[in-house]
């Protein structure tokens, strides 16, 4: 090969780098203001809802909460507590004990008063099965609390021992150390409600990050902005990939995510399209990217819900070992999810989530992180040999940092114009600082666990969840 | 200055692909600076904000409170309150402050009732604020519509039913939710003669929302759900049979009967949950006579009204469908033919061994 041929195929290496990162950048910005057009009519057609005339209403539907628990005896209980105290009036708590090891049952049956009843259980989806059984409260208080004993079998054959278990139309699937705010189901539940002409198969929620705020009575009590810049780096995240990401693809009904935490489903369509798939890591994408295909299958006109309000707030990792660990999870969720939907990739016949979405997932969030690695390497290759050109480096390094940081901004002003969080004094200057310092403070962990994420897809698939070690909220 | 020339030569003679990095960058810096900027601005905006608005209310709580107790039985209005007025007319004219009253007025009008709630009825009035309302509802944007129909419902203005009622077929759903609201909140269930010539979809939300305002009233006399059971307009037959099944309208119950024949599939499933609820034994032998070319959620909601509808003759039909696919229908044929003929259903045990169908026998046999 020639000293010409050589470099031409450099120079084509070169130029793909740049039209990838020219899309990355434009998908980001068109996203954006889409999302800001979307979260203004949201907003604006929110403030005449009366939430108030539907949580109070007994003709209201029923609604699940099914929460998973492996191990929670820490907080279990205040953790039902608050599950127990939403405002809504049709529902009910399903805490699914899924072989638990620690005596977190125990803990349950005493504090709130649980006798084991004899239940009959429509095994739609094909689970564990149950250890000690079914138990309710013998207190009316506790009416709604539901609580299942079975065998370990993981998150995803908890929330199916729920799904079959719950005699409600719609069904509320989180982590059972979720804060869920009073009013979040009505919340979740109006788009299933309000939409005529299309079914509403699923809706999700914005996620909050609760470390360092204040939680009293099972209720978030004070909203703090946390000091490590760990945990300040993901809240930044959060908002932007909520506010800025989310929001524009529900607009754009090519919403391929529900996060776990907190999501509201069709239990109807949930349990026809099998339930949550045991043998993956993402089973939360996977099951919304499965419910999407059906209805395309199907033809039928369907939409999956996105709501900006914060509902739902959740303890992220504050130390870099489970950082990585979660990291490396959610990424072998989305290579295992697209992997096995990919006949949906590219196909005209699934419409926006087969042109749009999948592609837009499989480009920039499943071969981004392999990307960038991929141009890391040559990079250095190039140090190597001495060919780096520092003038065109260090141009487009500082072009990418800036691009981040006004992204960044974009996100913490649209947070103040909507939700405005974080109120405190001070505050202020540690979002800014956050948006200057998130490039190196997270982004180099992330982009380490999704590249130890590919490798554990392929070469160790024995790999399952990680650890998340739980500390608690900061209570009152 | 040889550092800016050294600066523009490097920039002149980059290659053209430097220059536009560069040149986004430098717009990028100069966008970051203003955002910044802005950003501090923004939340010092809102606090102030917060803090003004909490002032606010507080001096228009007062005022408000001194305007209640400062009437007398001999003038309609004492010389105190007109100066009270005369001081809420001027704030009003700033569109801030005229939210935050109408805010402080609402909150006072739900907390109390009687005479002091009539006068804070009159004060909308006299204040001049149900004007701006009432202009809201010629505006172009829907939201400004929407916004002025809620506050002539909140504030009860029956006066302006000609100029809301207008907005019933509006494109936006939230006005003509909000003109929905409007009418049921003011005139009750005369209120929803607007059913009558409704042509968009009544979602399930707005459904709810009527309901529950209607189940507050005192006056529970329901109009003639008739004509609504047989609207052209399928979500308004599903209200209409919500009302049926919530006022027990058994007079209607030829309609309802007539439902179970529709072509929308949820309203023959409603009319069967309906007719259930209202013990319509005509109903039970219509459906028995053509079950299986019904849906799966009509043959269910079928066998769960005839557990409380069975009869000693329906014992043979029952027995059919034991084995049914469907695990509803397998648990209410089961707890039916229980009840029917208990020593039938005690050799289900011993007739099967799959052992899915014998833990429902059991189960029905212990509860």
């Amino acid at each position: 090969m020639g000293a010409t041929t050589y470099q031409i195929i450099l120079e084509i290496i070169h130029y793909l780098f740049f039209i990838y990162s020219i899309a990355a950048i434009g998908s980001y910005l068109v996203l954006a203001a889409i999302s800001a057009v979307e979260t203004v009519e949201y907003k604006r057609k929110n403030s005449f809802v009366n939430y108030k005339e539907i949580m109070s209403s007994n003709i209201s539907p029923s609604i699940s909460i099914i929460a998973p628990a492996y191990n929670e005896s820490l907080n279990i209980v205040e953790n039902v507590r608050s599950l127990l105290s939403n405002h809504y009036v049709n529902y009910d708590v399903i805490i699914v004990n899924d072989g638990s090891k620690d005596d977190s049952l125990e803990k349950l049956i005493e504090v709130y008063d649980l006798v084991q009843i004899d239940y009959l259980i429509n095994e739609q989806i094909p689970t564990k099965p149950l250890r000690k059984g079914i138990y309710k409260s013998t207190n009316p208080a506790f009416e709604k609390l539901i609580i299942v004993d079975k065998e370990n079998g993981g998150k995803s054959d908890a929330l199916n021992m729920g799904l079959n278990i719950s005699n409600s139309k719609y069904v509320a699937c989180i982590d059972v150390d979720c804060l869920l705010l009073e009013d979040s189901l009505q919340k979740m539940i109006k788009p299933f409600l309000e939409t005529t002409g299309r079914r509403v198969i699923a809706a999700g929620g914005v996620i909050r990050i609760s470390n360092s705020c204040v939680v009293k009575d099972g209720k978030l009590h004070d909203v703090n902005f946390p000091k490590k810049l760990l945990e300040q780096g993901q809240i930044l995240e959060y908002i932007r990939a909520f506010l800025l990401g989310r929001m524009a693809w529900s607009r754009l009904n090519g919403l391929l995510v529900i996060s776990g935490a907190f999501g509201l489903f069709d239990k109807k369509i949930a349990i026809r399209v099998g339930g949550y798939d045991t043998k993956t890591v993402g089973e939360d994408m996977e099951l919304v990217v499965r419910m999407r295909g059906h209805m395309e299958e199907l033809k039928k006109k369907y939409k999956v819900a996105y709501i900006p309000d914060p509902l739902c707030w959740t303890e992220a990792p504050d130390n870099y070992k489970i950082f990585i660990s979660q990291r490396n999870r959610w990424t072998r969720g989305t290579i295992e999810t697209l992997r096995r939907h990919r006949k949906i990739g590219f196909n005209p016949k699934y419409k926006a989530l087969g042109m749009l979405s999948y592609p837009y997932w499989f480009f920039f969030e499943r071969l981004a992180p392999v990307i960038e690695v991929v141009g890391l390497f040559y990079f250095g290759i190039l140090i190597l040999f001495n060919f780096v050109r520092w003038d065109y480096s260090f141009a487009f390094i500082t072009l990418a940092y800036l691009f981040t940081v006004f992204f960044s901004l974009i996100a913490l002003i649209t947070e103040e114009l909507t939700y405005h969080q974080y109120k405190k004094k001070g505050t202020g200057f540690r979002l800014l600082r956050i948006a200057f310092l998130e490039p190196i403070v997270t982004h180099p962990f992330i982009l380490y666990a999704a590249i130890r994420g590919n490798i554990d897809y392929y070469f160790n698939k024995k790999k399952k969840w990680g650890e998340m070690t739980r500390k608690g909220m900061t209570k009152a | 200055m040889n550092t800016n020339y050294f600066l523009i030569d490097y920039f002149n003679e980059s290659p053209s692909i430097i220059q536009v990095a560069w040149s986004i960058s430098v717009v990028f810096f100069i966008i970051i600076i203003p955002l910044i900027l802005y950003l501090k601005f923004l939340r010092g905006h809102l606090r102030k904000k917060e803090r003004v608005t909490a002032e606010l209310e507080n001096d228009y709580e007062s005022s408000l409170i001194n305007y209640l107790y400062s009437g007398n039985e001999e003038e309609e209005i004492s010389a105190e309150q007109q100066v009270i007025i005369n001081q809420l007319k001027e704030c009003i004219k700033d569109p801030f402050r005229r939210k935050i009253l109408i805010g402080v007025l609402l909150k006072l009008k739900n907390e109390i009732s009687g005479e002091i709630a009539e006068s804070i009825h009159k004060l909308y009035f006299h204040t001049g604020l149900v004007n701006f309302a009432l202009s809201r509802l010629k505006h172009e944007k829907w939201f400004v519509i929407a916004k002025g129909i809620r506050e002539l419902k909140q504030f009860h203005v029956k006066e302006a039913h000609d100029e809301v009622i207008v907005h019933i077929n509006h494109p936006r759903r939230e006005v003509r939710k909000e003109m929905q609201l409007y009418m049921v909140n003011l005139f009750y269930f005369e209120g929803l003669d607007f059913l009558d010539v409704l042509e968009t979809p009544l979602s399930e939300w707005d459904q709810i929302q009527l309901l529950e305002v209607l189940q507050r009233m005192e006056n529970q006399n329901i109009s003639n759900i008739k004509s609504w059971l047989n609207s052209s307009n399928d979500s308004v037959i599903i209200f209409a049979l919500k009302l049926a099944k919530i006022y027990n309208q058994f007079e209607a119950k030829d309609e309802l009967i007539n439902l179970l024949h529709h072509i929308n599939k949820k309203i023959r499933l409603e009319s069967i949950h309906v007719l259930s609820y209202l013990n319509a034994l005509e109903a039970k032998e219509i459906l028995k006579n053509n079950i299986e070319e019904r849906s799966p959620e009509e043959q269910i909601a079928f066998f769960k009204m005839m557990e409380d509808l069975y009869e000693q003759t329906d014992e043979s039909f029952v027995v059919k469908y034991i084995h049914h696919e469907i695990f509803e229908i397998k648990v209410s044929t089961l707890k039916i033919l229980k009840v029917l003929n208990r020593e039938r259903f005690n050799l289900l045990k011993f007739e099967s061994s799959e052992p899915k169908f014998l833990r429902i026998v059991n189960f029905i046999e212990n509860n």
